[in-house]
């Protein structure tokens, strides 16, 4: 199949562009001032020889480039080292942490592409109506709003006044549910964040797809699907959307990338147990490992959606054809 | 003779003032129930011999058990020791420590663990340990319930040390788990067995601990809850919305948001406790760099004391809570301190500006003697206010203030490492003991690039020999004259200027009682919290 082994040939060309991204960020790192070791042991009476083997244990007391020979070294071998902070293996850490980002952002960006999408569509259908210019401005409204305050005015509101939605984190703490309680407890946290992560895409992609569909709309192939007879959904969705989608799903792509990077604030504000966090703290703490571990990971997922955005492509569009 | 007699008596009483403070009417306590607690930052590890970091102490002293507490006097209570003796010259300490505790996995608690914890954890691998160990001699089990430490000279505040958990490591540790492996990377680290109130139960990982009761503590009756959960709450608006409905019960001193004090007091289902930090003393300090140009004139120095307002600084930074600080350490440490030698109480900006012209820099045309820089931990808000009345205030003097706030690593790189800073801002814990916490500042031999120290640059012989002889006097009076005459010294010459003192306050949600239980608040266990 034509695709699979485009995708192939792009995943591999991917390697060396991931490694150049870890070299950069590891050079950039080290040269960023402040010590590790000053974070991590705090008021300055520790003893000389415990300084010292920290620094060796930690491979501080080598040069930089031999720093990150030793670190390719151990990437190429999928070991991401161990956390300073933590004294754990990153890869342990980001595990435990990645799943909730992942599914804040997965709801994020699901939902709300769909919301987005057929919002779109019916303001496409329906301009300037009570629905269109409803929808306008709450997007223009979220998507102007700095996410973090966004999330506390939600918080205020729907948290703390109406008592409809919890305030913080991934699982009630009080009364920890079990089994298909506890999914439909996240689900219940999930829903605050959600919101507060996902306004800015969704107005993006809402204006978008209006704006695309009322294009495809206009085109001269739907007049004469639509004297040919065919059913109005399949004009919209069959028809219209199809064409429309390419821009579409370009956005979703990149805003993955975006999104990814930009979970600490929601994290922050919402107490939600993901790498977002993690990261700002590993910046903070100048934990080498785990910062350089995380930006391996976000660099090699953001590497990777790009790559699937690009096969989305193929696969709608029969006229885009990879050599 | 009277003077082991005096010993004893000693150690008797001792026993008879901590038996009446324990005596605390456990059956009438409410058994069970969930208190969540508020931590602004994840812990690293679960125990406290690594670092001193608070998020763990907090979680790691319900764990585990140190040999003696304290109590709202300052005084050191029985704890996994029930009782000890102190020689009359100080330099021997047995313990006696009680013969029912047992560690969360059935084994029984002996000497010969603390023994291991202190020579091969805490003075191996706790930050602080080279503040104090070099002065131990030896610490040896002598039977299964025996410990005695001995000490190469006297060193008033030994019992006090080994009770604060907050920042010496001496939490006691099991051996048989310990033994053997490198304390640095044992994976009991995060998955802890200790004696303490409550046993871990999980660690989710960015969101919070949650530790259940022990029902073999050797405390009879205690703990209360059944689960202890420690939710890690880094926002502060947010965490005040869930604390406010309810979502959390409790939020520390140092998380307390202070402009929002006077209205929460109005609420019935929030308590608000004005006891639980005396022991941390903490002071905001505005320090100098006494190496180069203005600031090594002390008369400029003092002239900066009469400039700043820090009445204004306390109401404004702080929103009218804790106090003004008049000494190098904090009011809490009573039997030390004195505002007898704080001679800028009152705001003079005549007398400012006299001393400055007095001592050479006189204002040029445009009114400006010379500039200043001012760094500090970026993040922080009662800095970032005082920081902002320091500049007016300084204005009015002919001094321009420049601002280089920096995130911690960059911070304490410059100001501590770099000895890169004109002044900065500070907090620092100025207890448990004044000769943990004061002596680091300004002892000429704390002149290091180390965080936390004496970044100053400030050295004083007469100072030097009093830090050295304090400690090793036994008389708490005599003890007491000698930091009134370092107080006079160092407020005199004005190394760092006391701006504040931290208010001592904790909100906790008013369905539990005793939600403090000693002068830690919380950084101490919760093993007398009880649901109303």
């Amino acid at each position: 199949m034509p695709h699979l082994e485009y995708a192939l040939q792009r995943l591999l060309q991917a390697v060396p562009l991931v490694l150049v991204i870890i070299g950069i960020n590891f050079v950039l790192i080290h040269a960023a001032p402040g010590d590790p070791l000053d974070v991590l042991l705090g008021p300055g009476e520790a003893s000389p020889q415990l300084i010292a083997q920290l620094r060796a244990e930690f491979g501080l007391d080598q040069p930089v480039w031999v720093q990150l020979w030793n670190y390719y070294a151990k990437v190429l071998t999928l070991d991401l080292g161990t956390s300073f902070r933590y004294r754990e293996p990153v890869i342990d850490l980001i595990a435990s942490r990645l799943p909730a980002t992942l599914l804040l952002m997965g709801a994020a960006l699901v939902l709300g592409t769909l919301a987005a999408v057929a919002l779109g569509i019916l303001a496409a259908l329906r301009p300037y109506s009570a629905l269109d210019n409803a929808t306008t401005v709450v997007a223009l409204a979220g998507y102007s709003m700095p996410v973090f305050w966004l999330g506390q005015i939600l918080l205020l509101v729907f948290s703390l006044h109406l008592d409809w939605f919890p305030a913080q984190g991934m699982v009630s703490l009080r009364a920890p549910a079990e089994g298909m309680g506890r999914v439909l407890d996240i689900a219940y946290h999930l829903v605050l964040p959600a919101i507060a992560y996902g306004i800015y895409h969704v107005a993006l992609l809402f204006r978008l797809t209006r704006v695309k569909m009322q294009d495809v709309l206009a085109q001269d192939y739907i007049v004469t699907a639509r004297a040919k007879g065919v059913s109005e959904p399949r004009v919209v969705l069959r028809h219209a959307l199809r064409n429309a989608l390419l821009p579409i799903v370009t956005v979703v792509g990149l805003n993955f990338g975006f999104m990814l990077a930009g979970s600490v604030l929601t994290e922050t504000v919402f107490a939600w147990p993901g790498t977002g966090r993690l990261l700002y703290e590993a910046i903070l703490s100048r934990d080498y490992p785990l910062l350089m571990g995380l930006f391996t990971c976000l660099a090699t997922m953001v590497v990777a959606v790009n790559v699937a955005t690009d096969i989305l492509y193929a696969l709608i569009d029969p006229r885009v054809v990879y050599r | 003779m009277m003077r082991s007699l005096a010993a004893v008596l000693r150690a008797g009483a001792f026993v008879l003032a901590a038996s009446t403070l324990l005596a605390q009417p456990a059956a009438a306590q409410k058994k069970g129930g969930t208190f969540i607690v508020a931590s602004e930052g994840e812990p690293t590890t679960l125990t406290a011999h690594l670092s001193t970091d608070t998020s763990a102490v907090m979680i790691a002293s319900n764990l585990f058990n140190s040999l003696v507490g304290m109590d709202f006097n300052l005084k050191p209570v029985p704890e996994l020791a029930e009782r000890w003796e102190i020689s009359a010259d100080g330099l021997s300490y047995t313990f006696y420590m009680v013969k029912n505790a047992k560690w969360h996995d059935g084994r029984p608690v002996t000497a010969e663990d603390a023994a291991y914890t202190l020579t091969e954890i805490t003075a191996k691998t706790h930050p602080r340990a080279g503040a104090w160990w070099p002065n131990v001699a030896s610490v040896a089990a002598t039977d299964a319930n025996t410990l005695v430490i001995k000490l190469k000279a006297p060193f008033a505040p030994f019992l006090t040390l080994l009770g604060n958990s907050l920042g010496m490591g001496t939490l006691i540790m099991p051996r048989h788990i310990y033994q053997g492996t490198d304390p640095k990377a044992n994976p009991a680290n995060r998955n802890p067995v200790g004696s303490g109130p409550f046993r871990f139960s999980k660690w989710e990982r960015g969101s919070h601990v949650e530790l259940v009761k022990n029902a073999e503590y050797f405390r009879a009756g205690r703990p209360n809850l059944d689960r202890l959960v420690f939710r890690f709450a880094p926002d502060a608006a947010a965490r005040l919305l869930a604390f406010e409905k309810g979502e959390l019960d409790f939020l520390h001193a140092y998380i307390v948001p202070y402009n929002e004090v006077a209205r929460l007091q109005k609420n019935p289902k929030v308590q608000v406790v004005n006891r639980g930090l005396e022991l941390v003393a903490t002071n905001e300090f505005l320090f100098f760099n006494l190496r180069e140009g203005p600031l090594k004139d002390v008369r400029v120095r003092q002239a900066l004391a009469y400039a700043i307002d820090r009445a204004e600084i306390q109401n404004r930074a702080l929103f009218g809570l804790g106090k003004v600080a008049h000494s190098q350490l904090n009011s809490s440490l009573a039997w030390a301190f004195t505002d007898a030698h704080d001679a800028y109480k009152a705001r003079n900006l005549a007398k400012a500006n006299a001393m400055l012209d007095e001592a050479g820099f006189a204002r040029k045309a445009d009114g400006r003697r010379f500039a200043l820089r001012l760094t500090w931990d970026a993040g922080k808000e009662a800095e970032q206010r005082a920081a902002e009345i320091i500049r007016s205030n300084l204005r009015e003097a002919g001094i321009e203030v420049s601002f280089h706030p920096f995130d911690r690593a960059t911070y304490i790189e410059r100001a501590f490492r770099n000895w890169d800073f004109d002044m900065g801002l500070q907090n620092f814990t100025t207890g448990p003991d004044p000769a943990i916490g004061v002596t680091r500042s300004y002892h000429t031999r704390q002149i290091q690039k180390q965080p936390f120290v004496n970044a100053m640059g400030y050295s004083n012989k007469e100072a030097d020999q009093l830090f050295d002889a304090e400690f090793k006097e036994q008389n708490l009076a005599r003890r007491a004259q000698i930091w009134h005459r370092l107080q006079q010294l160092l407020m005199t010459e004005l190394p760092a200027l006391p701006l504040f003192e931290y208010p001592v306050l904790n909100i906790a949600s008013a369905n539990f009682v005793n939600v403090v239980s000693g002068p830690m608040g919380y950084l101490e266990s919760r093993e007398n919290v009880a649901q109303k």
